[in-house]
Formats: structure tokens, C-alpha cells, sequence
């Protein structure tokens, strides 16, 4: 199965289970969970089911499309379902199978893996799905997000999908994946992956960086107390994406990584809120269709 | 009488959550019955990842009925001046179901008042069992909870199913919005995935029809004896490591080995890392030849049958040779710079969030192995600059790509010696840094070497005065930094090389070296602070580890309640207590008359300064229990001379002692009219008291 069937099958599945198939976000984020159809739909009472594709950056994984397993941008197919329906497990058990993967025949565990992200101030509970020893999926029940409890509680299924893909097509390297039947992962992806390797490791303009973090946190602390969380909630991201290249680029000293984190999560949290009461505002409009 | 089975299905319970939490069924149930008054025969647990069941032969049907005296009003609210009952006693009356005239007057403590005999009818064990349930499971601790859906129930895991029947009745139960029936789940994939179950004692046998293992002891044993067999069609054995296999069986229901391999060019690699590799990120037991040389092969356990065995090995050998082409990649960048060059580098990692840098660990570590030093008799001149060194070098692997990987932060210590070693560091150096965490766990051996016990004994005191000051102090299951376990390898490894320390002035040296803590967490203790708790915390743990050696309770109370500064001679008192206890004929009637004199003076506003003063002696046997107590005194001081002390000749210099206390209270009131008199009574009785506490206090003995 190639990579794009793979999706367009979990797209099917969720879909046929209620799901919005949502499009991936815009801004650069390090995991689907960032985007606001997962961190600011967790919050809240309203109900809600999406399904999307997020293209996700983490400067530091780059190995400038050498490694066979570790890229700085990879795909996540990630679903989010509130409140988390009782049968979750065998429903996200089912989506596998309708990948082809007959269940009988592997060797399907769930792992403890308790999730955490501290620039969102979100964490929660659950497992790291592992396919014949292999990590497919981290399978979570958020128990906050910007620092509030989330209720209800919302599950949220990622799928790393080059790796579930890897796995399906029989091949030890990202670049010989199947993207459809005649175009591979290395022909799409690899220059990208070498330029962006280069670029986060070695050329991003350390001082440039820093003053885009400042800036950037400005504009979003400006816009949080202007009642424009949502476009507040962008700049959040991309600081948050700032501070990883400044990571990657060593900028970042020990000491100081806590306190940066810190500040994000502060400004993260101050958007949660202002959606939280947004949402209030307007009477939880999702509850009562 | 009927059987009980409960069983509660939950999405997949983290496997070292399993066992601890089936002990809490266990003992919650056992007593819970009890306490409503349900005789029961034995109680079973049996877990997997997901399902906690409790099983109980025997139980009543009924609780028996029960005749209680119901305390009312005050008798003197309960009649007026004619003796004519008031409303408060009719309503008392009405309210438990009596006549007036059963009501009676009865003399208390407190006064007189009216009671009531009820009798109460038992209720049927299906009445009573529902809400005994809702209760141990809401008592249930779990080191983290977590809620769903829009459940309020808090629990490890999502509830998904209940089972709850006494014999073939299902009982009428609620919980987490779920009601009890009497199906069970079976195996995600195998068989038809859901049953019936008849009755309690058709529960183990019903769920093997649905592929599941369901008693754990059994499923164990069958993981170890399929990791066996398949590890000998290579003419080997696995690597059954305990704690691994505990967790491998609580991460399947229906357990099946795979032997996978991998390349054999990663046996170059120092041992404990492709092991470390296997164990810690792919739960994979390791193998070995039969002289214990590691193989490039290793078991999977799988959740699931045969079916498909070939897929599921070629999955897992696919997994793990990234992981160790990853470990090789961080053995070669590590080695490109030498250990010793990674001190400077410390500087740049914090501490326990707080407490400065592990460079100022590392200084702090120094410290300690010179305070060491100085104190321990024994060492050679080359095990003591071994040490000092080992202490500098000891933090420098934190900062490789080794230790830095989360999963293979195992090798830390282990890894740091390898590297010494590469670095050209003295064999005993490396073997230090090696030797540093032992014993990671309780069956692991402790450090060989000295230069690897005194650091050893330097890093746990240091994280101990550490986490104290900062009030991270283990309670109830809460203990994230591992102190009992650290404290109870510091005592082991005190104990084994007889290291006689003065613990006190550990804990002021110890706790004086930590900075204070900027910015000061909630709950910061200062040092005299620290130092007394800490004193507390490693005495409780004296305390569980002497009882773990089979003393009893109060035998290791009174041992740990006398005047004691020094690790290794209270371990060695206790025993000898114990022995004691078991073996003097006089035990008891010596603890009596040893207990005396603390009795009297104990509690009373005696000044400290007071002393004996003979020439106030009024009777004959002042003077005499006061010389037998002097000779007894010296011979005692002399006996504490040499360590280990004899504490039996101890307990028979304190013997001697026994006929003069009997005769001075015989003949005297302690607690004379004359105040002067009494004053000198009470000193002597508080030196006596004194001369006890060299060994015990015996007012700890429960006779």
C-alpha cells in the first residue's frame, strides 16, 4: 500500500466514523496535537471529531536525508474524538486492520507511555502502540491543555505514518518509500531534507532568531489582550517554532531552556483561557446542534 | 457457602501498576469482608494488563445478626423531675425501634445515659458485598489516575467492563457508570473475544477458553519455560531477568516466545549496551551461551499464538538494529572526547532543578569521599586517591549521547567506566565509576571495591540531603526519586563493609554542603530540618529491613528508641535483641525491671541538670543499686570500646542490675513526700533509665 493510499483509507475510516477531515494547519508546528483543531477543541465542553494530516517539523531530528528513520519534517495522521467513545481501543484497532494488517497475525501491545508537552502545558495518559515491536501510534487521553483539565476528555490518535508505511512496504529507508506507484519519498523529499538539515544546523542567523522570538512573543502577548487569541495562538506556534531552530542551532543553553519553555506555555495557557471563555461567550454553539 | 468473583476489565493497565494494585484488592477485600462481618475463606487475585479479578471461596451468605447497646441521650435530658420520659428519649426509642421500657440507665465515664438493645438483623452478603466493592476501589491507590470520556470516576485506566457474581447470582453493582454482569472479555484478537461466566469457580478456566492466561503465576512460568525452549533451538538460554519478565507478563494476556536475531558485529559493543538496547526499549530478553557469553539473539514475548510467528520476528529484528546502529553511533561520538574533558561541560547541567550544577555535585562528591577518608580505618593509600578520583570523574557520562538517550540511561555509571577506561583512567578508577548506582535493585550485588563503596555511599547521602532540602520527602507511594530504595542500598553496603560512621554528623556534613535552593520550592526544609527528618526517614527504613529479616515489630523499636549514632552497631544491637528475645530465660522479667525506672522518671519535670547525690541516700539499697549500677556503667563504657560490641556481655552486665531495682522499690517510695529525697530518686531512676537505653528501650517491648 503506498503512502498516499494509506491515507486516503484512514481518511475513509474516519470519515465513515463522524469525523471532519480537516486540513493541515499552516503554520509550522512540531506535532499535529500544536495545531488548534487539537489543542484549543480539547478544551471545552463541546463535542468534536476530526481527522487530518499534519506535516510536522523538529529541526533537530534532521540528519539531512541520510538516516533511514529520522527526518526534521515527517507526516502525522492525527484524529482527535470527544468525549473519547467507550470502544476507542477496538475502533482504532479496526482503522489498522483496514490498512490490510490482520491482527491474528502480529503482534499488537500497548505500551505505557504517558504524554506530555510542556510548551502547551498539556499532558495526558495512555500508550504507545507497538506493532511487532515496532511503534506505530501514541494513543493518548489528554488530561489538560494551556494548563486546564480537559472535560470531557478527548482521545487523540497519531499515527506516524512514514513508519507505518515502512513497515507495509517492506523497506529499510525512508527514501525508497512508496509515495504513489512510481514516485518514491526519496525523489520528493530528499533535497528538502539535506537544504533544511543545512539550514537548522548550520546557517539559521542565530541573532536574526532571537529577535523573531522576541518579536514574535510581543505580537502574541499584544494580541491575547485584544481579544485576538486566534491569530495570538499563530504567533504562540511560531515562536515555539523559533525556539527549536534556536535549539538545533546549540543557541540554546541548558539553563536557559526551561525559562523559554516557560515563557510559551505562559502564552499558550493565556489563549486557552481566552478560548475557553470565547467559547462560553457564545454558548458553546457545538452543543447544541 | 458461595463463592465471590469480581472482575474489573480496563484498557491496558501499565504493567508495574498490576501487581501493586492486586495487593491492595487483596488485603482491601480480605479486611472489607471481615469488617461487615462476612466470614470468608482465602481471597486470590489474578491479573493481566487488562483485567484485575479477586476471587473468594466461602463466603456467607448472611451477615450473622448482631445484638449492640445504642448509646441515646444524657439520662438526665432523658426523663423530667417526675421520672416521666421527655421527647428526646421517645424519639431515641421510636428511632431504634424499642418500647420505652426497654430503655436503661447506665453509668459511664462521662455521666449516666440512656442505651438502647437492638438487635440488628445481618444482611445478605448480595446486599452488603456492592457497596464494599465501590469502596475498595475508590480506596485504591494508583501512582497516577487519569479520567475518560465524561466519566467522574478517576482510575489507572478506562473502565470498560465489570463482572460481579456470587456463585451464579450477578450482583447488583454500579460502578463508573458501569453495571456488573456476568461477561467477560477474552482476548483482542484470539477466539470469540467475549463469554460467559457460569460461576466463580468456572472464572480461570472460562477465560483460558477465550485465550486468556489469567492467573499471572502461571503465565510467568509459562513465559520463562517458551523463552527457554525456543532459546535452546539455538543451544542456549535467555537472560530471564526478574523484573523484566514481571513486566512482560503484564504486558500480555496469552503469551508466545519469538526468537529474533541480530547481526553479530554488535557483540563488539561492551556488553551491557545491546542488552541494555534489548531489555529497556524492546523488552526483549537477552541470550546467552551456556559459559554466559551474550549471543546475537534474543525473545520476544508476544501477545498472541503461533499464527504468524515468522512476520512478528521479522518486525522485531527490524526494529532493533536501528536502535543498535543508534547505541554504536553514540559509543563513537562519545569516545572522541575523553571523559575527563566533560567536566567543565557539568557546569552547564542543573542539579535537581534547583540546587546549582552537577559540576557542583561532582565538587560536593569530592567532599565527601575526603570526609570519608578521614573516618574510615582501613583503606589503602591507593583505594583512597581511586576514590577521590572516581568522584570527580563521576557525573562526566551524563553529558554523553549514551546516558543522554532516556532508555539507555541504565548505563549510566557503567558507561562512565567504560570510557575511563578508553581515556586511560587506573582499572580501579573505572571499576568506581562502574559500581557507583549498586545495587540498582535489591537482589544486585553492592560494590567490590572500596573506591566503589565510598562513592557509592557519598552519591546517596548527597541525593538524600538533597531531596530533603528541597522536602521532596517519599510518602505512601510516593517516592519518584527512589530514596527508600537508595537509603536501603546505603545501609547494605554500610553494613556489609562495616563502615562505622557517626550518622548524625553525616547528615549536618552533608546537608551543610547543599546551596540553598533559589528559588526555594514549597515544602523546603532547613537543615535542622532536614537533618531530623532524614534522621526519621532512615530509621523507618532500618526499621522495614530488620523486620524483613524476620525481627519483630517492637524487638526493632526498641533497638531503634535507644541511644544510637551509628548505622551498623543498631543493626547489630537489634540482632542481638532478637537473640536475645528468643533465647535469655529472663528476657521478660528483665524488660520488666528494666522498664521500671524509665516508667517513673519518664514525663515528669526532673531538671536536666540534677545529679545523684549519695549523701541524701535514706535507705540501704540506694547505696547499693547505686554501686552495682557504677560498675555496671564502667563495664558497659569499656564494652562500647570495641566494635563490634559484645552486646550480650551488655544485656548481662544490665542483668546484674535486676535483684537491686527489685529491692529499692521494695523498700522505698520513689516518689517520696520529701521533694529532696524524690529529686534524687528520679535522678538515680533517670541514670538507670540511661544505662538501659546503651542497649534498648525496653519500653517498646510488647510482652
Amino acid at each position: 500500500m503506498t503512502f498516499q493510499q494509506i491515507i486516503r483509507r484512514l481518511d475513509d475510516f474516519w470519515a465513515a466514523r463522524g469525523c471532519i477531515l480537516a486540513q493541515p494547519y499552516d503554520v509550522e508546528v512540531g506535532a499535529g496535537t500544536m495545531t488548534p483543531d487539537t489543542f484549543l477543541r480539547a478544551l471545552g465542553p463541546e463535542p468534536w471529531n476530526v481527522a487530518y494530516v499534519q506535516g510536522s517539523r523538529r529541526p533537530n531530528d534532521g540528519r539531512y536525508g541520510e538516516n533511514p528513520n529520522r527526518m526534521q519534517k515527517y507526516y502525522q495522521y492525527q484524529v482527535i474524538l470527544k468525549p473519547s467513545p467507550d470502544d476507542v481501543q477496538e475502533t482504532y484497532l479496526e482503522s489498522v486492520a483496514s490498512l490490510g494488517i490482520d491482527p491474528v497475525l502480529h503482534d499488537f501491545r500497548f505500551v505505557e507511555d504517558d504524554w506530555e508537552a510542556p510548551t502547551l502545558g498539556a499532558s495526558g495518559v495512555g500508550w504507545e502502540v507497538w506493532l511487532d515491536g515496532m511503534e506505530i501510534t501514541q494513543f493518548t487521553y489528554f488530561q489538560k491543555a494551556g494548563g486546564m483539565p480537559c472535560d470531557p476528555v478527548s482521545v487523540e490518535l497519531t499515527y506516524g505514518i512514514e513508519r507505518l508505511a515502512m513497515y507495509m512496504q517492506d523497506v529499510d529507508h525512508y527514501r525508497h518509500l512508496l509515495w504513489n506507484d512510481d514516485i518514491n519519498f526519496g525523489e520528493l523529499r530528499k533535497e528538502e531534507e539535506r537544504q533544511f538539515s543545512t539550514y537548522n544546523f548550520e546557517v539559521a542567523d542565530i541573532d536574526m532568531l532571537w529577535q523573531l522570538f522576541r518579536l514574535y512573543e510581543a505580537e502574541a502577548a499584544r494580541l491575547v489582550q485584544s481579544d485576538l487569541h486566534l491569530p495570538a495562538y499563530d504567533y504562540v506556534l511560531k515562536c515555539s517554532h523559533v525556539f527549536n531552530l534556536l535549539d538545533a542551532r546549540g543557541a540554546v543553553s541548558i539553563t536557559e531552556r526551561p525559562a523559554m519553555i516557560g515563557r510559551i506555555r505562559n502564552l499558550a495557557g493565556q489563549v486557552a483561557q481566552a478560548h475557553v471563555a470565547m467559547r462560553a461567550a457564545l454558548g458553546y454553539p457545538l452543543c447544541h446542534r | 457457602m458461595p463463592d465471590l468473583l469480581v472482575e474489573i476489565g480496563v484498557e491496558e493497565i501499565p504493567a508495574p501498576v498490576v501487581l501493586p494494585a492486586l495487593e491492595q484488592l487483596r488485603q482491601a477485600v480480605d479486611e472489607g469482608l471481615t469488617a461487615r462481618r462476612l466470614e470468608h475463606g482465602p481471597v486470590r487475585v489474578f491479573g493481566t494488563p487488562r483485567r484485575l479479578a479477586v476471587l473468594v471461596t466461602d463466603v456467607a451468605a448472611c451477615q450473622p445478626d448482631e445484638v449492640k447497646e445504642v448509646k441515646g441521650p444524657p439520662a438526665a435530658a432523658a426523663f423530667d423531675a417526675d421520672g416521666k420520659p421527655t421527647p428526646a428519649a421517645l424519639g431515641f426509642a421510636a428511632s431504634r425501634g424499642v418500647a420505652m421500657d426497654q430503655l436503661r440507665v447506665v453509668e459511664t465515664d462521662k455521666g449516666s445515659f440512656v442505651f438502647a438493645t437492638v438487635a440488628e438483623r445481618g444482611q445478605p452478603a448480595s446486599v452488603v458485598i456492592p457497596a464494599l466493592l465501590t469502596d475498595v476501589l475508590n480506596d485504591l491507590s494508583f501512582p497516577k489516575t487519569m479520567r475518560w470520556g465524561d466519566v467522574d470516576t478517576r482510575f489507572c485506566r478506562p473502565v470498560r467492563w465489570l463482572v460481579a457474581l456470587l456463585d451464579e447470582e450477578v450482583l447488583e453493582w454500579t460502578y463508573a457508570g458501569l453495571k456488573a454482569g456476568r461477561t467477560t472479555r477474552g482476548h483482542r484478537f484470539l477466539g470469540p473475544g467475549s463469554g460467559d461466566i457460569a460461576r466463580p469457580s468456572a472464572y480461570v478456566e472460562t477465560l483460558r477458553d477465550l485465550f486468556v492466561i489469567v492467573d499471572h503465576e502461571e503465565r510467568e512460568n509459562l513465559i520463562a519455560a517458551k523463552a527457554r525452549e525456543v532459546a535452546a533451538t539455538v543451544n542456549a538460554r535467555p537472560r530471564l531477568d526478574p523484573d523484566l519478565l514481571t513486566e512482560n507478563n503484564f504486558l500480555v494476556e496469552y503469551p508466545t516466545c519469538v526468537l529474533g536475531s541480530f547481526p553479530e558485529r554488535y557483540l563488539a559493543l561492551p556488553e551491557r549496551v545491546p542488552v541494555t538496547v534489548m531489555e529497556k526499549h524492546q523488552r526483549y530478553f537477552a541470550v546467552e551461551d551456556e559459559h554466559g557469553a551474550l549471543l546475537p539473539y534474543f525473545v520476544i514475548v508476544r501477545n498472541g499464538s503461533e499464527a504468524g510467528s515468522d512476520i512478528v520476528r521479522r518486525g522485531n529484528e527490524k526494529v532493533i538494529v536501528p536502535r543498535l546502529e543508534d547505541a554504536e553511533f553514540y559509543l563513537t561520538e562519545d569516545l572522541k572526547t575523553p571523559l575527563p574533558e566533560r567536566l567543565e561541560t557539568l557546569r552547564r547541567v542543573t542539579y535537581m532543578e534547583s540546587l546549582g550544577s552537577l559540576y557542583d555535585k561532582t565538587k560536593r562528591l569530592e567532599a565527601w569521599v575526603s570526609w570519608l577518608n578521614e573516618r574510615l580505618p582501613g583503606l589503602s593509600e591507593d583505594e583512597r586517591q581511586a576514590a577521590l578520583r572516581a568522584a570527580m570523574l563521576s557525573k562526566c557520562d551524563q553529558v554523553t549521547l549514551m546516558v543522554g538517550d532516556g532508555k539507555l540511561a541504565a548505563l549510566q555509571g557503567y558507561i562512565g567506566g567504560h570510557y575511563a577506561r578508553c581515556a586511560g583512567e587506573p582499572e580501579a578508577v573505572a571499576v568506581a565509576l562502574a559500581e557507583q548506582y549498586l545495587p540498582v535493585r535489591q537482589d544486585d550485588p553492592l560494590p567490590a571495591t572500596a573506591a566503589g563503596r565510598l562513592l557509592a555511599v557519598a552519591d546517596r547521602f548527597d541525593n538524600l540531603c538533597a531531596a530533603f532540602t528541597l522536602g521532596l520527602v517519599p510518602r505512601g507511594t510516593r517516592d519518584p526519586q527512589g530514596l527508600r530504595r537508595q537509603t536501603q542500598g546505603l545501609i547494605a553496603i554500610l553494613l556489609e563493609a562495616g563502615y562505622r560512621l557517626d550518622l548524625l554528623s553525616a547528615l549536618s556534613f552533608g546537608l551543610a554542603q547543599i546551596p540553598r535552593p533559589d528559588p526555594a520550592p514549597k515544602g523546603a526544609l532547613e537543615p535542622t530540618e532536614a537533618r531530623d527528618a532524614l534522621w526519621e526517614f532512615i530509621a523507618s527504613r532500618l526499621q522495614a529491613m530488620l523486620e524483613d529479616e524476620g525481627l519483630s515489630y517492637d524487638t526493632v523499636r526498641s533497638a531503634l528508641g535507644s541511644h544510637w549514632t551509628d548505622v551498623v552497631d543498631v543493626i547489630e544491637r537489634a540482632r542481638a535483641l532478637g537473640f536475645l528475645r528468643r533465647s535469655a530465660a529472663d528476657f521478660e522479667a528483665q524488660v520488666d525491671t528494666a522498664t521500671r525506672p524509665a516508667n517513673i522518671w519518664r514525663g515528669t519535670d526532673l531538671p536536666a541538670e540534677t545529679v545523684v547525690d549519695p549523701a541524701l541516700f535514706a535507705d540501704p539499697t540506694e547505696q547499693s543499686l547505686w554501686t552495682v549500677w557504677g560498675v555496671a556503667r564502667e563495664r558497659i563504657a569499656a564494652l562500647k570500646q570495641t566494635a563490634p560490641v559484645d552486646y550480650r556481655a551488655v544485656w548481662e552486665t544490665l542483668s546484674q542490675l535486676q535483684q537491686p531495682i527489685a529491692a529499692l522499690f521494695d523498700a522505698v517510695m520513689v516518689n517520696a513526700e520529701d521533694m529532696n529525697l524524690r529529686r534524687n530518686r528520679l535522678a538515680m531512676m533517670r541514670e538507670l533509665d540511661r544505662l538501659y537505653l546503651e542497649l534498648a528501650d525496653f519500653r517498646e517491648i510488647v510482652q
